[in-house]
């Protein structure tokens, strides 16, 4: 009998990590390596398998209320991401949806909806990618607000956030500007996509095309109180940002691990002539466990607030990146031909592990991060 | 043609890139080529991602002329990969070329890699030396002669040493076998912020503080009364500076020479104007609006300078080697013989080391560590590394002062000889002579 069978049906902070791998398992093995076609090609929307997910304590165990287990969230978001990539993804979104709405203190997002969220019963993503290039000086901040009486009217457009939809929502940032046109500061709020916020379908991407992608368009949207996380945004941000980060290992290391999956696969069949090339399994495998070993312990202090831990988050993080990189394409020299057909997990890895280098922050965003911590401050 | 009227304007969306250029316009929007940006409706979307016509901006291209690094395109394979440009990363390019014509050599620098003599930088003021004359060969030339791939102004971010990988903020490099020569960095106290202390353990630091001095006379603080607190005091002060310098301990150089010499070495820095301030612990140091830095101390004395330096000793940077389970005791733990650091394929030398638990900062023995790493990493015979104290001389011209061996702390200074010129005594310890000082003029020294 599994440990499964025995729990209650849905995730309890009180689980232990066995139980959630087990239950999570099961899913991403399940339901989701079934459907990681369809989520890909047919651009499928997965809140079904999300919902299980969530039941099976894949959402919760790095929240406070879970006791700060980032190591089972991250080996969660590995284990569905190592099926499908996208999930991952938005497995990651909503994790750190999460994280917005526990840490903010905000008793509007940390009652009822925080629950319904960590359960997979409501649904919520990010909208973060602009705001944190803009906060390490790389772009400009897209939302606008001002404050009126009551909370903030924000305008503007982002041009694309995933995992949501209508009646769902996202974190987002906005930099307040003054009557004179100066700016003061920012602000970050679960943005609700009520009527009154336009999503905009986007271009088709070559892949995560599953994850319920849209252009958001607020004019002279109103937040209030109730959804306000934090106020000002950046000591917030500054507290969450080595989390945010290092939790996108998982999904880092899941896609390598499945294109680990995908060259032992054919190792039977072809391993008379895949012996030629480099990058074989267990060189990846190698790396898959040094990075995880990595990852594990980073996982152990996710609020160190200091340069150093959070330089070994990014340097994970980028590593991480590189690493799904060459698995994926390893696993498709590895398939061969076989790797090569539309419906191979092979080909949707090198797409998935494509994403996992460009999604904020991309590599070459780590890298600019990490040479400006480095740099040694001197007097102007 | 006048190019001020028809010169075609580009815009690019701040959310995804796209760029418009009014040259070509955006027919599948409706907008014609020839469609001046300013022409375009408000509620145009960018064809792209759907932002609207004020998140774009004008673009006019990014000049890589002015983002020019120094690197050369690198050799994406393994070979050695040695971590810093110092004395001690030259010195082992130099030492492995020298054995092996063919060995692939990558060095990364988190400079600019330009060669230059370090202890040159506390004496060169008073020299009327500029950076450029401190240069003894730069980066690329030595590269190109040496034969090594150099990366510049690239920080490592992070090492493997199982996956022979060594992460770097311009990609990743596989190593056959690594090289740490990275240095120590400035230790500087909370009470000493970065943005108001120089430092001056590179040429860099260096140059930002000479800016600062060259050509006018400048109020100095140094704060702590080392080596080279008091070597920058004296170089200062001969080049004209105001120069204080300042120490918790009661004289100069109080960590390696006993009161007696500390209090000649004291007045020689009075005699040259430097205004020594000891027995100070400080409690502030704030920038004021005319730029000029207070200074205060736990005591209450006030101070105003126009430029601070610290001098507050040097500490090794261990975050990466801790990262990647290198052992480190105050500095990466070597193999006194081997100069192996305890993860295999892994080398360190120079400032960045410590063996017995001690790090031993200094030029002398750094091209001997060299010739070990650069015969053992080859697989060349070579009896090791032996460590030896390395004489420790201080620059300074009005009292050279020179130590034998290394003094403790619960040693016994006796006199072996003290007149008007020169001081010579012996730390005695258990019995035995452990240290030998002598402060007074070479010519003194030469004739007695």
């Amino acid at each position: 009998m599994n440990l499964a069978d025995v729990s209650p049906s849905v995730f309890e902070p009180s689980w232990s990590d066995a139980q959630v791998m087990a239950r999570v398992t099961e899913v991403a093995n399940g339901p989701l390596a079934d459907a990681a076609y369809r989520i890909d090609h047919e651009g499928h929307y997965p809140l079904e398998i999300m919902s299980s997910l969530g039941e099976a304590g894949a959402f919760g165990a790095h929240l406070e209320s879970s006791g700060n287990r980032y190591g089972l969230a991250i080996d969660a978001m590995r284990a569905i991401s190592r099926s499908c990539g996208s999930t991952g993804f938005m497995t990651w979104a909503h994790d750190v949806c999460g994280l917005y709405m526990e840490q903010s203190g905000n008793p509007a997002l940390t009652g009822d909806l925080l629950r319904a969220h960590t359960l997979g019963q409501r649904f919520g993503g990010t909208a973060l990618s602009n705001p944190m290039k803009a906060l390490a000086g790389i772009e400009k901040m897209l939302l606008r607000a001002t404050k009126v009486a009551g909370g903030y009217r924000v305008s503007g457009a982002l041009p694309w956030v995933s995992h949501i939809a209508p009646g769902q929502y996202c974190g987002a940032i906005a930099a307040v500007y003054r009557d004179d046109g100066s700016r003061s500061h920012e602000i970050m709020f679960l943005l609700h996509c009520t009527e009154e916020v336009v999503l905009r379908p986007c271009p088709t991407f070559s892949g995560m095309e599953g994850t319920s992608t849209w252009g958001v368009r607020l004019d002279n949207f109103f937040v209030g109180e109730d959804d306000m996380i934090a106020d000002p945004a950046q000591p917030f941000v500054a507290r969450i940002r080595a989390a945010f980060v290092l939790l996108q290992a998982g999904i880092a290391v899941g896609v390598a691990q499945g294109s680990i999956d995908s060259i032992r696969e054919v190792e039977p069949l072809l391993g008379h002539v895949n012996r030629f090339l480099h990058d074989r399994p267990d060189e990846l495998q190698a790396e898959f466990d040094e990075l995880g070993a990595r990852v594990a312990k980073l996982a152990l202090t996710p609020y160190d607030g200091s340069k150093d831990y959070l330089l070994d988050v990014l340097d994970a993080r980028t590593q991480g990146a590189e690493f799904a990189l060459r698995a994926s394409q390893s696993a498709l020299m590895h398939q061969g031909a076989r790797g090569y057909l539309m419906t191979s997990a092979a080909q949707r890895r090198i797409r998935e592990a494509h994403f996992v280098a460009i999604v904020t922050p991309a590599i070459k965003h780590l890298r600019w991060e990490m040479d400006r911590l480095s740099q040694e401050e001197m007097p102007a | 043609m006048n190019a001020s009227t028809t010169a075609w304007k580009q815009f690019i969306c701040r959310a995804c890139g796209l760029i418009y250029d009014e040259e070509k316009g955006d027919p599948d929007s409706g907008l014609a080529p020839g469609t001046r940006f300013e022409d375009i409706p408000d509620d145009w979307e960018c064809p792209l991602c759907g932002v609207m016509k004020n998140d774009f901006e004008r673009y006019e291209g990014f000049d890589m002329e002015r983002q020019a690094c120094a690197s050369v395109p690198l050799a994406r394979t393994a070979g050695v990969v040695i971590v810093g440009a110092g004395i001690a990363g030259w010195s082992v390019a130099e030492a492995l070329r020298a054995l092996d014509p063919e060995v692939g050599i990558t060095l990364v620098s988190a400079c600019r890699g330009d060669r230059y003599h370090k202890p040159e930088l506390s004496i060169a003021l008073s020299r009327g030396q500029a950076p450029e004359d401190l240069v003894r060969e730069s980066a690329a030339d030595a590269a190109r002669r040496l034969g090594v791939h150099l990366l510049t102004e690239t920080f490592v971010v992070g090492l493997s040493p199982t996956l022979h990988q060594l992460r770097t903020s311009r990609g990743t490099l596989q190593f056959t076998k690594l090289v740490i020569a990275q240095g120590a960095r400035p230790a500087l106290p909370a009470v000493l912020p970065a943005d108001v202390c120089w430092r001056v353990n590179s040429l860099a630091g260096w140059s930002g503080l000479r800016n600062k001095l060259v050509g006018r006379k400048r109020r100095v603080a140094i704060v702590g009364a080392g080596m080279v607190g008091c070597e920058l005091a004296e170089d200062f002060a001969r080049a004209g500076h105001a120069v204080t310098l300042i120490d918790v301990q009661a004289t100069p150089l109080a960590g390696l020479l006993p009161p007696l010499a500390g209090e000649r070495l004291r007045l020689s820095l009075e005699a040259l104007g430097v205004d020594f301030i000891g027995s100070t612990q400080l409690a502030s140091i704030v920038r004021a609006a005319d730029g000029s830095k207070r200074i205060t101390a736990a005591d209450g004395l006030q101070l105003d300078v126009d430029e601070v330096v610290a001098a507050t000793g040097l500490i090794t940077e261990d975050r990466v080697s801790r990262s990647a389970g290198l052992e480190f005791e105050r500095g990466i733990v070597v193999d006194p013989v081997s100069m192996r650091t305890s993860a295999n394929d892994v080398y360190a030398l120079g400032d960045c080391v410590s063996m017995s638990g001690m790090p031993c900062r200094f030029i002398e023995p750094i091209a001997k560590q060299a010739a070990a790493i650069a015969h053992d990493l080859l697989g060349r015979p070579h009896p090791g590394y032996e460590h030896v104290q390395p004489v420790i001389r201080l620059k300074t011209k009005s009292l050279p002062i020179v130590v034998h061996g290394l003094p403790c702390p619960d040693g016994t200074w006796v006199v072996i000889e003290e007149t008007a010129d020169m001081l010579r005594m012996n730390q005695v310890r258990d019995g035995a002579v452990v240290a030998r000082l002598e402060a007074g003029s070479l010519r003194q020294r030469l004739a007695a």
